[in-house]
């Protein structure tokens, strides 16, 4: 199982990894898993699909995105106050290995399917999901994070994903709390109610 | 009041607070917070309260993270230190004493500032598979011999685990936690903070006069019996465990360490191992909620007086129902729990001795019944906006049989009651999550049976009312 470091991914959510290409021996990967079933699903849930808004979806992740944010942690330099007090500690005690591993099992997984809970929010999001605002240079989500927010490459995978985190994340890029400095350029002039439509839209999906 | 000797132990703990604070800067927190590296709110919604990835963490015998030693070296100071200061303002703080007819101050430090209490855990990972809970308290405030308040301390709140994981092929969650608990507290091994030992109130104040009744499962035996049980988690959705208890003496006699065994009435005495303790619970978890419905329940045989194992015993039947929900979200919590204790008093020995003899056995109860009930209702609902600023709202209510013998009579004739009935106001603010500032507002309606002249000595049940401001630091 391979995976390559993006030099414009790590340039995009702001982190650097080390973790570069690089085979899985079966005694980590299942290290990984047992890591993942008997710690990782208390809050993310079975298989990568947690119920609490507070906790991310990470069913069928880009490997490679997950792979930096959990290095991210362990070194942290994302920073921002649910990092530090609950993902620190816990990924403090993994090895590069053990989240290659982690990565690989949730990429693996099947996706959370999408769920919509206001159509008119989710319909506003789409627009700006799939056209952007080019007349005040935001780009389209869509060209990054594909055209059903699957993801592309370490770009992340955003379709199904809970939209009150999602919303959450963009205002920590947005106010510099989390440390992505091409993604703040994007999405620093997203209004409040931008941010909620297109994190609805991308939980639908 | 010996102002020295409290000014000496608060500078004691302060030391003590500094060293640890000094020793670790980034992690000022916690043992298990140390172990784990995360922060207390990953457990806690506040402390002791905790949240479902804190029941998973305690059901899994308190194993997620590092021990303090391994092949790495010395990891993290395995000891962690509370400590509390507090002012409580007694409502009326005179009342008659009843032999003497004098005057006498119902709480000794009223409206003045005092050190409480401070305590010392051992709480931390000793194994993959092997954790413990260990609390040794310095109480400020005991009552002495004499009636005056002075320092004691001994072991407090315990629980030792072990416990393991089964996964099914392919399950993306255990299918099955499973462990064992030795401990020193009936519920103290329980992770939901409906059932009494880590229920609401979480602290309250030591000064205050509080209803005489309780249940045995509701406190009473605390420290004084050791209890080993089994307990299945499935799938996170159905709990069950059965223990047995005995008293926490011979080789368990450490689990009930200070505990005043010299005097009669000083500590329970419980038949050898036949007391069993039973829980049953179911719990779902769905979006921001979580929620639990369950019964638990005890059977004591209890010796009236823990001078004398060989006479027959008292036979106390808890059985209690018990719910909590939570909702937990960045920045907004709630949560709720409830309790409904009824214990079945069969005082198939005092009541004996009090028909043969005219008196109980040494310092046992003199019930002039057969059998009594004694009957415990308490919720509470929470709100804590960015874990930092809390309020609460609680009831409570003890209701039970009269019984001249063990409650007296009124001035009537009638036989007195336990019955009490109150509520508790909160409101916390914790600037850092190790500390807590709390004003407490404790009223009753109903004190010891009445809630008018309840000591026959014109004492009403709201001249106990609480205003209790508390400072409470965990490190």
């Amino acid at each position: 199982m391979k995976y390559v470091n993006s030099a414009i991914f790590a340039l995009l959510v702001g982190t650097t990894t080390l973790l570069s290409g690089q085979t899985i021996p079966p005694d980590i990967q299942k290290a990984a898993e047992e890591k993942a079933v008997n710690l990782c699903s208390t809050c993310h849930g079975p298989r990568g699909i947690s119920t609490s808004p507070e906790f991310p979806i990470l069913a069928a992740q880009r490997m490679g995105y997950l792979a930096a944010q959990i290095d991210a942690f362990r070194k942290q330099t994302r920073a921002e106050k649910d990092a530090h007090d609950f993902m620190w500690g816990i990924a403090g005690r993994l090895d590069e290995n053990i989240i290659s591993g982690i990565a690989a099992y949730y990429a693996a997984q099947p996706p959370a399917p999408g769920r919509t809970d206001d159509p008119t929010l989710v319909a506003k999001g789409k627009e700006l999901y799939d056209k952007g605002v080019l007349d005040r240079g935001i780009p389209a989500c869509a060209s990054c994070h594909g055209v059903n927010g699957e993801g592309i490459a370490d770009f992340p995978r955003l379709a199904g994903q809970h939209a009150k985190y999602v919303a959450k994340q963009l205002t920590f890029i947005q106010t510099l709390t989390r440390a992505a400095p091409v993604m703040h350029g994007i999405v620093k002039d997203l209004t409040p109610n931008e941010i909620q439509a297109v994190a609805a839209y991308a939980q639908s999906k | 009041m010996n102002l020295d000797r409290e000014i000496r132990t608060f500078g004691g703990v302060a030391v003590l607070v500094a060293m640890f604070g000094a020793t670790y800067p980034a992690q000022a927190v916690p043992s298990y917070a140390r172990q784990t590296g995360q922060e207390c709110v990953a457990c806690h919604v506040s402390f002791p309260e905790l949240t479902p990835y804190g029941r998973y963490f305690k059901l899994t015998g308190y194993t997620i993270g590092k021990t303090f030693v391994s092949s790495e070296g010395f990891n993290y100071v395995p000891l962690a230190v509370m400590a509390q200061a507090s002012v409580t303002h007694t409502q009326n703080n005179n009342a008659t004493n009843p032999d003497t007819g004098e005057t006498v101050s119902v709480n000794q430090r009223n409206n003045s500032a005092v050190f409480s209490a401070a305590s010392v855990f051992f709480a931390t990972k000793l194994s993959d598979n092997i954790g413990a809970f260990v609390q040794w308290t310095y109480n400020n405030l005991a009552t002495t011999a004499d009636g005056t308040l002075g320092g004691h301390s001994g072991l407090d709140n315990t629980d030792i685990r072990a416990a393991g994981k089964y996964s099914s092929a392919g399950a993306g969650e255990p299918d099955l936690i499973y462990g064992m608990t030795l401990n020193n507290n009936p519920t103290v091994q329980d992770p939901w903070n409906s059932t009494p030992a880590f229920g609401f109130p979480y602290t309250a104040s030591p000064l205050a006069q509080t209803p005489a009744a309780a249940t045995q499962i509701d406190g009473t035996l605390a420290q004084q019996v050791a209890g080993v049980g089994g307990y299945l988690w499935w799938q996170k959705m159905i709990y069950g465990e059965l223990s047995f208890y005995r008293t926490a003496n011979g080789a368990f006699s450490v689990l009930r360490a200070g505990q005043d065994i010299h005097t009669d009435g000083g500590v329970a005495a419980v038949q050898n191992w036949n007391n069993p303790y039973w829980r049953f619970a179911l719990s779902h978890d769905w979006g921001a909620h979580s929620a639990m419905i369950g019964t638990y329940g005890m059977v004591v045989n209890r010796y009236p007086s823990n001078f004398d194992t060989s006479t027959a015993t008292d036979r106390y039947r808890d059985i209690a129902v018990d719910a909590q929900y939570q909702y937990i979200t960045d920045p907004q919590t709630f949560t709720a729990q409830a309790t409904y204790i009824n214990e079945k008093q069969s005082y198939n020995a005092s009541y004996q001795s009090v028909v043969d003899t005219g008196g109980g056995i040494g310092a046992g109860p003199t019930p002039a019944n057969p059998t009594d009930t004694l009957k415990t209702f308490k919720v509470k609902g929470t709100y804590y906006y960015e874990r930092k600023y809390g309020g609460t709202v609680g009831f409570f209510s003890t209701t039970g049989s009269a019984d001249a013998g063990l409650y007296g009579v009124n001035s009537d004739g009638t036989s007195r009651t336990p019955n009490s009935r109150g509520y508790i106001f909160e409101l916390d603010y914790l600037p850092i999550q190790n500390i807590r500032l709390m004003l407490q507002y404790t009223g009753y309606n109903k004190f010891d049976g009445a809630s008018t002249n309840y000591d026959g000595n014109g004492r009403n049940a709201r001249d106990n009312n609480t205003l209790f401001f508390n400072i409470w630091a965990a490190f």
